[in-house]
Order: C-alpha cells, then structure tokens, then sequence
C-alpha cells in the first residue's frame, strides 16, 4: 500500500509538469505517476556520428517502431496519419520540434467567427497571461511585433534564419504574404541554468545541449525541488471511483510489473489525446459502464490531428540549409484567418523547414528517382544537400465525432492493457484546405527560386498533436470537463492535456496545452476550499 | 564510419568470399567511386560490417539474393556474376530490381545510411566526420530588415468577440 496523497497527476508531459509546478506552492502532497523514464541527453542521437539513424530507430516518434518497454501500441491502420508520441519525463516534449506558435483570438470563437464547430468556454485573454508565464519559465524565443498575432514578448531572440530562412523571406516578400521568425521553446541565450542553442540540429530526437524547452529540464526539476513527488516506470491501469462519483485513487503497475494501489484526494489526467481517452475508457465501473467521466459519451470521440502537408523545394545556391534547428526558421499565417472565397472555412500555418543531413538527402532523393544509383549519383546529390528547404502546411481539422481514440479488442501493452485504436478520416473541408496550402506552398517555393518542388500531405508520420478527445464545455451533454478542466461526471477528476481542446486552431499546440495546463491549476487553487461544489 | 562494433562484425564474416565480392559490385552499382576520386565508392565503406551490426535480420536474405543472382547469371551467361562485363552487371541488377523491388530497395537504404556516415564521405562534402554535440554550428543570424514589408502591411489577425 503506498502513502495517500492530495492530487495525483498521470504523467510527466508537457501538462504534467506545468500543472505540478504550479500546484507545488499549495505544500498539498502532489504526486505524478509516469510510465516511461528520465532520459539522459548523453543517449542522445546527436552525441552520436550516426544521428540520423538513431532517430528513426531508438528515438522513433512513432511507438510501433520505436518499441520502448514503456512504450504502448497504437492501432492506427484505420487513419491515414500515425499518431506520434514519446513515454518519459517530459513526454513527447523530449521529441518535439519545440515550434511554439500560439494560437490566434479568432481560434476560440469558430462558431461565432465561422458558423462551425464550437466556441471554447473560454478565450485568448483568458489564457493570455499563462502563455506569458509558460514563455517565462520555459524560456522561448521569437521576436516581438508579428502583426499575425496581439502584441506579446518572447523573452529571447528569435532562432537564427540562416541562408535558407531569408531565402524563403524573400520568396514571401515577393509574393506580398506575411512570413515572421517562429517562436521556439529553444533557449538561444543562457537560460535559467540551461546553456544557449549551439545548432545541433536534430531537436526531434531530444536535445543534448539541453537548449530545447522540453518539460524535464524545465519544469520538473523546479517542481520537485519544491517537493512534487514524480515516480516512474509505472503504468496506470485504471482510475477508481466510489458510490458517490468520487474518484479515490488508481491501480498501476509499478516498474516491476507489480500492481499497486494509490489513493488520491484529487486526480489528474495529463496523458495526452489518445492516452487519456484510452485510460478513461478503461476505467469503467457499474456506475460508469461505457468509461470515467464519459455520461456525455464524449470521451475519444473529436480526435483532431492536423493533418500535415508537405511542399520541398531544392534551390540552386548553396544554403547549408541542414544547418540550425531542424523545424524551426519562419512560418507564414497569411493563410491562417477564414476566407470563404478559398473554398473553405478557418486556415492553416505555414511552417518553413529547414534542409536533411546527408542520409535523409540520399535516401529520399533515391526514394523519390530524384537522385540515381550509379552515374549520376554524385551530381544529383550535390544538387540537393544543403540546398532544400521544406514548407510544412499545418491544417486546422475540425471536431467530427466520426474521429475516435477506442480501445482494440485484441491489441495490448505489455501489462496486458487495451491498446488505443485510433479512427479518423479527412473531412471535405481539411482536404480542401489541405490542396490549398500545397499549392501555396508550391507557389511561395516558386517564388523563392526552388527549381525542383514536389509536395505531399497528408503525411502519414506526423500525428504529433492528438487533441479534442475530452473536450471542455459548459454543457455536460456536450463536453466531458467545464471551463477550468473538471470532469463534469467526476468532481474530482481534471484533464488538462490536449484532450480538452474544443477546436484545433492551425499552429502546435504545446503552448495552448501548458497555458491551458497552467489556468487550471490556477483554477484549482482560487478554489481550494469548494473544489468539488 | 568506422567503429569497433563494426569490424568485429566484419569479422565474424557473414557471408563466403563469392558472396562477398558480388556484394561489392552490386554496392558500387549503387553509388560508385566519383570521377574525381573525392567520393569513394559504397564497397569501400564497410557496409557489410553495417548491415551486421545494425540490420543483422537482412543477412540471410541477403546471402540468398546474392546467390540467387550469381545463379541468373550463370543461366543467362554461362558466366558467374562477377564475370560479367559492368553493361551485364547493370542488366542483371536492373531485372532483380524489377523482380525483388523490396530487397534492392532495402539493401540500398542501408547503403546509403552507411555510406554518408563514413568519414570518408562526409571528408569529401566538406563536412567534419563528428556528431554535431557538443560543438554544434554557426548559423547566420539574418537579415531581419526583410521583415520591414510585413510590419507595413500591418495586423492580419481577427479579433474575436
């Protein structure tokens, strides 16, 4: 039997950690339960020559290939995008490309805006002051002044551009669209006890200078410095409740795959959009037979996953474009706002690339025909390494409760749990937008003076943004937590992973996921004393 | 690259010397020595050692298909595969590749991760043969004054009631 303790948090993600640190000035006894384990930035691809093998194997994003003891497998065969994740402290900040668009005023309000989907029960002004605080504590940089944006501060410097970013600039600037420095979770000073970015290049396969913003070197260890307890290797079963709708704890197996109880006044669910579906749907009991929290029937239902395109163009100038961090350079929002005319309603971010290391450059152009074998090989690859820059098109895909997280019948984890079985489908309108932003993207790298493009979407290996699965709402028919991340069912069960989101918006959604995470535990706290009223 | 893991490997000699020596033509049909001397060619690169250290599942079907196309070409030309004339290599290995896509694919993919690790490789890109921790890159910064249009043009977002 393990010590009760006030709240219990399920996993150390990028909510996790935001949401322990904050609720550590309670004193209340916090615990986080995480299934995957610290990492070591020494393990990283990048302290290694073969980097860019490494991350396709052992730093996979994807968990069916990566196959990490902590690791669960996810059935996706039915979605033409794979959904993407990392187990450990941090989560999938451990492998994210730490690009840290927030999301737009008009992104809250589609219904009102647009006439479709939902407006979120609360606002950009609500959560404008945690975006603030999360850029602060994670140190993120950009430059002030985006007119795509209300005005807002990164406190450091925007990642360089390089060749290739004002390369691409230009090709915006002759096309009259709007292109600005991303913002990057990526410290490009001394931050904070974390020493500046040094151009490693591979953020997606963690970080070893520890530059990148990812939630193990940011949060948690100020939060377990303040008494948070975070114990790992253990994998959450199932979620328990009383007669009273009360949840009282949770059944895990700890990391010698020995089950063990953990009662908790408070629980906490920060296990992402398909793990937190997927635990809750396991979760189910005589007074909740169709999974915890799900009377509304919501629960894995309006999985939105931003369907990625992708547009590459090669450039005759010599840009060292794989040089720098690899997802982070510019983004264009000039297609970001509903225009009707485009045939289709709310928008997407453009996310300029940066260029591959010499494997990826050889093994796609082989791939594509772009590069031979034999004579010619030399030549073809010349033209191409370091001199390609990518246009990522990130769609805003809309709530349909036709996408769903459910549990396989067959597939399971290693502790013999259901497996997630992921649904989903493209609907008319991200297709729509989806051509659009091809197109676009092949125009701007026309402009910009690419003379070999070709362009893809939906990329199947970028289900990186799992959100919508428990969405929050005012309406308990409607929505599975209210406006400040309790489960309408369960008053003392919270969500505050990307779950909750109500709509999509078309940018990454890590800085809404900790601002969301961050006014919840606010929430929280203003409300001690009738939190479960 | 060249590790101790993968002369170790090379070592245990996975496959026979006839097998070995039609790999090597096969690899450097794949990518050759450059004109100029400054590119070696794949067989030059340990790429067995590679593919048994890090694909080791490849080996027995790569033994197979290395026979299997000494074997063709002892059908067809009454002559061993590393007999043949480089315009019959290229034919053969051009027919396999039609017939066995996945194989050819896969042993190419393999070379290539093997091949622009090496030293040798990256010597010839200009690039330093390390792993970019801890010394990382020097990136330009940029000219931020290209920004001066954008600014111009002004807000382009909505607000939101």
């Amino acid at each position: 039997m393990t010590t009760d303790v006030d709240v219990l948090i399920i996993g150390a993600g990028a909510s996790g950690a935001a949401f322990a640190w904050s609720m550590a000035d309670t004193r209340m006894r916090i615990l986080c339960l995480e299934q995957g384990d610290w990492m070591n930035p020494a393990d990283y691809p990048s302290t290694r020559r073969d980097w860019e093998v490494r991350m396709d194997r052992e730093f996979s994003p994807n968990p069916n290939l990566r196959r990490r003891p902590e690791d669960y497998p996810i059935n996706d065969v039915d979605s033409p995008i794979s959904v993407l994740n990392f187990n450990g402290v941090g989560g999938s900040t451990i492998l994210y490309a730490a690009h840290f668009p927030r999301p737009h005023p008009s992104d809250f309000r589609v219904r009102s805006l647009d006439g479709v989907a939902e407006d979120w029960p609360i606002d950009y002004a609500t959560l404008e002051s945690y975006y603030a605080l999360n850029d602060r504590q994670i140190g993120v940089a950009g430059l002030a002044g985006d007119p795509a944006y209300p005005p807002h501060e990164p406190p450091l410097p925007p990642v360089p551009l390089g060749l290739a970013g004002e390369t691409m600039g230009r090709g915006f600037n002759a096309l009259g669209w709007h292109w600005w420095p991303s913002d990057t979770a990526i410290a490009t000073r001394d931050y904070a006890g974390r020493a500046a970015c040094v151009n490693l290049g591979p953020c997606k396969a963690g970080c070893a200078q520890g530059a990148k913003s990812s939630a193990d070197i940011t949060y948690w260890p100020v939060a377990r410095r303040a008494g948070v307890q975070l114990r790992t290797r253990c994998r959450v079963r199932e979620i328990l409740v009383d007669a009273n709708d009360m949840a009282t704890g949770v059944v895990y197996y700890d990391e010698h795959g020995v089950e063990q109880l953990q009662r908790a006044e408070v629980v906490v669910l920060a296990c992402n959009g398909v793990g937190t579906p997927r635990l809750l749907l396991n979760s189910k009991s005589p007074r909740f037979p169709h999974g915890l929290a799900n009377r509304s029937g919501l629960v894995g239902k309006n999985l939105m996953l931003h369907p990625w395109g992708m547009v590459r163009g090669t450039f005759d100038a010599p840009l060292d474009s794989f040089l720098g961090p690899l997802s982070c350079s510019i983004l264009s929002q000039q297609f970001y706002e509903t225009d009707r005319s485009r045939g289709f309603v709310r928008g997407y971010n453009m996310q300029v690339t940066r260029g591959l290391g010499p494997v990826a450059t050889a093994r796609i152009g082989v791939a594509r025909g772009d590069i031979p074998w034999g004579e010619g090989h030399h030549e073809a690859f010349a033209r191409r390494y370091g001199r390609q820059i990518g246009v990522g098109i990130c769609c805003e895909d809309l709530p349909e409760e036709c996408n769903t997280v459910t549990l396989d019948p067959t597939l399971t984890d290693s502790n013999g749990m259901p497996a997630p079985k992921i649904s989903y489908r493209l609907s008319e309108n991200t297709e729509r937008m989806l051509r659009h932003g091809l197109a676009r993207g092949t125009e701007v790298m026309q402009a910009a003076g690419a003379w070999d493009i070709y362009s893809e979407g939906p990329v199947r290996q970028t289900g990186w943004h799992l959100l919508g699965t428990a969405r929050m709402g005012e309406d308990p028919e409607r929505s599975v937590v209210n406006a400040w991340g309790r489960s309408h069912d369960v008053k003392n069960l919270f969500i505050i992973d990307g779950s909750v989101f109500v709509t999509s918006g078309g940018v990454n959604p890590t800085p809404t996921i900790q601002a969301v995470a961050l006014y919840v535990a606010d929430a929280m706290k203003q409300r001690l004393a009738n939190l479960f009223d | 690259m060249s590790t101790d893991r993968a002369d170790s490997a090379e070592s245990s000699q996975p496959l026979t010397s006839e097998q070995r020596a039609i790999l090597d033509l096969v690899l450097n049909l794949i990518v050759p020595p450059s004109a100029d001397g400054r590119m070696p060619g794949a067989a030059e690169v340990g790429v067995l050692a590679y593919l048994a250290a890090e694909a080791p599942d490849a080996l027995p079907l790569l033994r197979q298909e290395l026979d299997q196309l000494d074997l063709r070409s002892r059908e067809r030309f009454a002559r061993g595969y590393a007999e043949l004339e480089q315009a019959e290599r290229k034919n053969q290995i051009e027919a396999m590749r039609a017939q066995a896509p996945s194989f050819l694919g896969r042993l190419a993919m393999e070379t290539l991760a093997c091949y622009y690790q090496h030293d040798r490789v990256l010597a010839g890109l200009g690039r330093e043969a390390r792993p970019p921790y801890p010394k990382g890159y020097q990136v330009a910064q940029g000219d931020l004054s290209l920004l001066d249009p954008v600014r111009a043009r002004g807000k382009i977002y909505r607000d939101a009631p």
